[in-house]
């Protein structure tokens, strides 16, 4: 008899405690945000598309040779002193798995991955994409600074 | 006599109560979305219109285009009754709900036991929908719509009782007069009637942590699993109904009804009412899904019990 009116009050007490939760959650922010308008900034280390900046490589091609799934492809020319120059670089969205393996092996931090995440297009001419056209994302949404 | 007089009354009547019911149910609608949303976090509804207030008649639009199935194999007329079944009583029970001093469709002398009549054949019209759809989760849904409703039905009118002891009158109207000095909730042995009220009125309109009837996780959508388009409008239209209704209630028989001071009769019921209708959100958007049996015995265990004591009490105060 004790043991279950007992049962009964404590009962009770966690169904109060249980709607001042719900009641206080109406006061807090809610955390959704309102996607197309506001767009959550991406994380230091995400792995957006593959951008490169042109004045640091210096066509070694170890992307090209580490990239798992062939997605990257590069020419060069050489300069009268000698030196490499790339002379076409292109990236094909298509093929890429995103695994930032050309990132990690690039020697000058000229190739990195940037923080575009949306990614579909139309046509399937735009996910052909030379790197070394420094306008080459200008059209695509971008979420956060470059 | 009645008279062409009469005949306008009662037409212009019935179409402000519908009105009032469409109006309402849309509002309810995208109020428990708005409610359910705050309380787990989210934002809800908020493209179409200020914060999404036109959600429902956009919904109501999608509803009305959609196409009306018939499963393989239904009882045809018993399918094609159900959700009216449903909708009339509700609109019904209407008639006696006094919104304020003379804004009342028909101050019935039994008017408290006419709701009780009435609103106990929406059973019926949820047990067709379960039977005539030919579905095993919509039988299954059916059956246990039945079982509660009526289970639930003893604590809810054994509750309602009590106060008509103590106003000594059937008449809403009458009741809310009796309130005058204080409201009902206020005297103990009422207020625990009221709480009893409150919680089988819950269960009488399905509604969690009472929702066996319509659990989602076990039977799909329960009784109206196979309608789709208006026919499912109507079961919506129906429930939020209900849910209206059960409040107007509340605050007649416990809360002093359209009474208040400064503002008008019908705004103070509006406000009692819809603060009812906020507690039941917050009450299904907080607590689990109780079991079957759990239910059951809840009824017929605890509530039933209780609320006999709660009227013998009251018996021995009054004489």
């Amino acid at each position: 008899m004790l043991r279950s009116m007992n049962n009964i009050i404590t009962g009770i007490l966690s169904l109060i405690k249980g709607l001042i939760i719900t009641f206080n959650n109406n006061f807090t922010s809610a955390t959704t945000l309102q996607y197309p308008d506001e767009k959550k900034a991406m994380t230091e280390r995400f792995r957006g598309l593959i951008d490169l900046y042109p004045e640091k490589c210096v066509a070694c091609y170890q992307c090209v040779k580490a990239c798992p799934t062939a997605c990257l492809a590069m020419t060069h020319k050489q300069t009268d002193e000698k030196k490499k120059i790339t002379n076409t670089f292109t990236y094909n969205i298509e093929l890429c798995c995103f695994c930032g393996l050309c990132q990690q092996v690039c020697p000058t931090g000229a190739i990195y991955m940037n923080k575009i995440y949306e990614i579909t297009t139309y046509e399937r001419n735009k996910l052909y994409i030379n790197l070394l056209n420094p306008e080459k994302y200008d059209e695509w949404p971008h979420t956060s600074p470059k | 006599m009645f008279t062409l007089l009469n005949l306008t009354n009662m037409i212009t009547t019935g179409i402000a109560v519908l009105g009032f019911i469409a109006i309402s149910a849309m509002f309810l609608i995208w109020w428990e979305r708005k409610v359910s949303a705050h309380i787990q976090t989210r934002l809800g509804p908020m493209r179409v219109g200020w914060h999404g207030i036109l959600q429902s008649v956009a919904d109501a639009i999608k509803l009305l285009l959609k196409e009306d199935i018939r499963p393989a194999g239904a009882d045809k007329l018993v399918w094609w009754l159900a959700p009216f079944f449903v909708v009339v009583p509700s609109v019904m029970a209407f008639a006696t709900i006094p919104f304020g001093k003379t804004l009342i469709p028909k101050d019935l002398n039994i008017g408290v036991l006419y709701i009780l009549a009435v609103s106990s054949v929406c059973v019926l019209g949820v047990f067709m929908a379960g039977w005539g759809s030919n579905n095993k989760y919509s039988l299954l849904g059916g059956i246990r719509a039945a079982a509660q409703i009526i289970s639930y039905e003893v604590p809810l009118i054994l509750s309602m009782i009590t106060v008509v002891m103590y106003a000594n009158t059937l008449s809403m109207q009458k009741i809310v007069e009796s309130q005058s000095h204080s409201w009902n909730i206020l005297h103990p042995n009422l207020a625990l009637a009221g709480l009893i009220y409150i919680t089988s009125a819950t269960a009488e309109v399905n509604r969690a942590p009472f929702d066996i009837p319509e659990a989602e996780s076990e039977l799909v959508a329960g009784f109206h699993t196979e309608y789709s388009g208006m026919k499912f409008a109507m079961f919506f239209i129906g429930e939020y109904t209900n849910l209206f209704i059960i409040s107007a209630i509340a605050t007649t028989l416990f809360f002093g009804g359209w009474k208040g001071p400064l503002l008008p009769g019908v705004i103070w019921f509006l406000i009692k009412t819809y603060s009812i209708i906020y507690i039941l959100m917050w009450i299904r958007w907080t607590f689990p899904r109780l079991r079957v049996d759990q239910l059951m015995g809840f009824a017929w265990k605890f509530l039933t019990p209780i609320s006999f004591l709660n009227l013998a009490i009251a018996g021995w105060l009054l004489l």
